[in-house]
């Protein structure tokens, strides 16, 4: 049986009909082919389908997709603007952190948060931000410097 | 999915609605919150029968009040608005703010106080706090409602005491007695693991450090639930702090675990690393008093 649900993702209202049970990621990636938002773990252990409801990050996969009517979604692809990346997608390329990639649009949606709550966060406010998020490639060195250096640029640009 | 027999995601506005839900769906409809825990059973097949998801999140549930005797933190309430609780900086609520450190962002903005509780899950680290705390719950169901301890709530791994009608509206803080410190601890594999072990300690302590009152909480898989160790709650009450009794009091803890084996520790493991936490955790009350 399925339910009607109205979701505002990356400002565009989507009507759907999905599983009552449907979780946020299995709708983003199966029904709408948001395919930035990785399926891991699948039960909130491991960050790869970390998106903002409401400016805050969450793990879709374990989002009832029928719970956030009305709520605003955004994920990997509704950063950046008029066809921009956003400074911390072009910091993590500049930095390097990304090896085999699967974490990274995750990772960036964690960093988003914390850089739109405090634009200059030190280290340990850093990996803090992240600690909802597994990376096996990396060893966390180069995001966390993309993640400053996405904040320093950020500052720069403000004060420029 | 693994709800086969699922109808209906549903998302009441009043206690009228959750009721009439319940009389449509009987014991088949499951109450949710944050959802986190729900789906994490739903994933691995133990919610057999489920046809109706009840969401208690449009309930009004989600209010702060202070008090003069105390906090009253609405059931829906998310563990990142509690981050913002006046007074959660004291060493009399160090158990709560150590146990909001551990979890990630993303379950920091979705889970809710009712449903950790409800949950009855004991490798969470939140509901040991509440325990420690001497937290209150306020249960409804259909037009009547009454307190339980926490404690009260767990009847297993996973399952809670509730009937199939009732659910968690709020949850009460006491206001703690001045000398009071508490403090929690958790044993972890990595940044968003659940506890491996967990322990909450609240002791109030007067003149020459002497402790009039005293809470261990053991979490982590230490037993089937969350439990207060009356034993090593023995043998603080009415001595003087100290190093030799902290080691004293976690000694105790063996007449009041029976610990969890499962792929992540054996029980022997378990046992030996409460000890050392219920020691530390203790340790780092009394230094909140400084």
């Amino acid at each position: 049986m399925k339910q009607l649900v109205t979701l505002n993702i990356n400002g565009e209202q989507h009507e759907l009909a999905i599983s009552p049970d449907a979780t946020l990621l299995t709708v983003l990636r199966e029904d709408l082919g948001l395919l930035g938002t990785k399926r891991g773990c699948d039960t909130s252990a491991c960050g790869c389908c970390t998106i903002h409801i409401d400016g805050k990050a969450v793990y879709a996969c374990v989002v009832y997709a029928m719970s956030v009517q009305g709520g605003e979604i955004t994920t990997i692809e509704g950063l950046g603007e008029n066809g921009k990346l956003d400074p911390l997608q072009d910091a993590f390329i500049e930095a390097g952190a990304v090896q085999c990639g699967y974490c990274t649009c995750g990772m960036i949606m964690s960093a988003k948060q914390l850089l739109n709550e405090e634009p200059n966060p030190d280290e340990e406010q850093i990996r803090h931000a992240i600690a909802g998020n597994l990376c096996r490639c990396t060893g966390y060195a180069k995001i966390v410097d993309a993640i400053k250096m996405a904040a320093d640029n950020g500052l720069k640009g403000q004060s420029s | 999915m693994a709800l086969p027999e699922l109808k209906e995601f549903c998302m009441p506005a009043t206690a009228d609605e959750v009721a009439s839900l319940l009389e449509k769906y009987g014991d088949a409809a499951l109450f949710v919150a944050g959802g986190t825990f729900v789906h994490g059973l739903e994933a691995r097949g133990f919610l057999p029968g489920v046809e109706a998801l009840i969401d208690l999140r449009k309930l009004g549930l989600d209010k702060i009040e202070k008090g003069r005797k105390g906090v009253t933190v609405g059931a829906s309430v998310k563990f990142a608005a509690l981050e913002g609780l006046s007074g959660l900086d004291t060493p009399a609520y160090g158990a709560l703010h150590d146990a909001l450190s551990y979890p990630p962002a993303q379950i920091m903005n979705l889970a809710t106080i009712g449903g950790c509780i409800a949950a009855s899950c004991p490798f969470y680290d939140v509901p040991a706090a509440f325990q420690a705390l001497d937290g209150v719950v306020t249960v409804q169901g259909g037009n009547s409602s009454r307190e339980l301890s926490i404690g009260d709530v767990y009847a297993g791994l996973f399952e809670n005491s509730l009937e199939a009608d009732e659910y968690i509206s709020s949850l009460f803080l006491p206001k703690q007695d001045s000398g009071t410190s508490s403090a929690y601890i958790k044993l972890e594999t990595n940044a968003n693991d659940l506890a491996l072990v967990g322990v909450a300690a609240r002791i109030t302590v007067g003149r020459k450090n002497k402790i009039s009152d005293a809470r261990i909480v053991l979490g982590g898989g230490l037993n089937d639930t969350h439990k207060r160790s009356a034993a090593a709650e023995a043998v603080l009450n009415g001595e003087q702090a100290s190093d030799t009794l902290f080691q004293q009091a976690a000694d105790a803890i063996d007449a009041d675990i029976s610990p969890i084996s499962d792929h992540r520790c054996s029980a022997e493991y378990r046992g030996a690393i409460g000890k050392v936490y219920v020691r530390r955790t203790l340790q780092q009350a009394l230094q909140r008093l400084d």
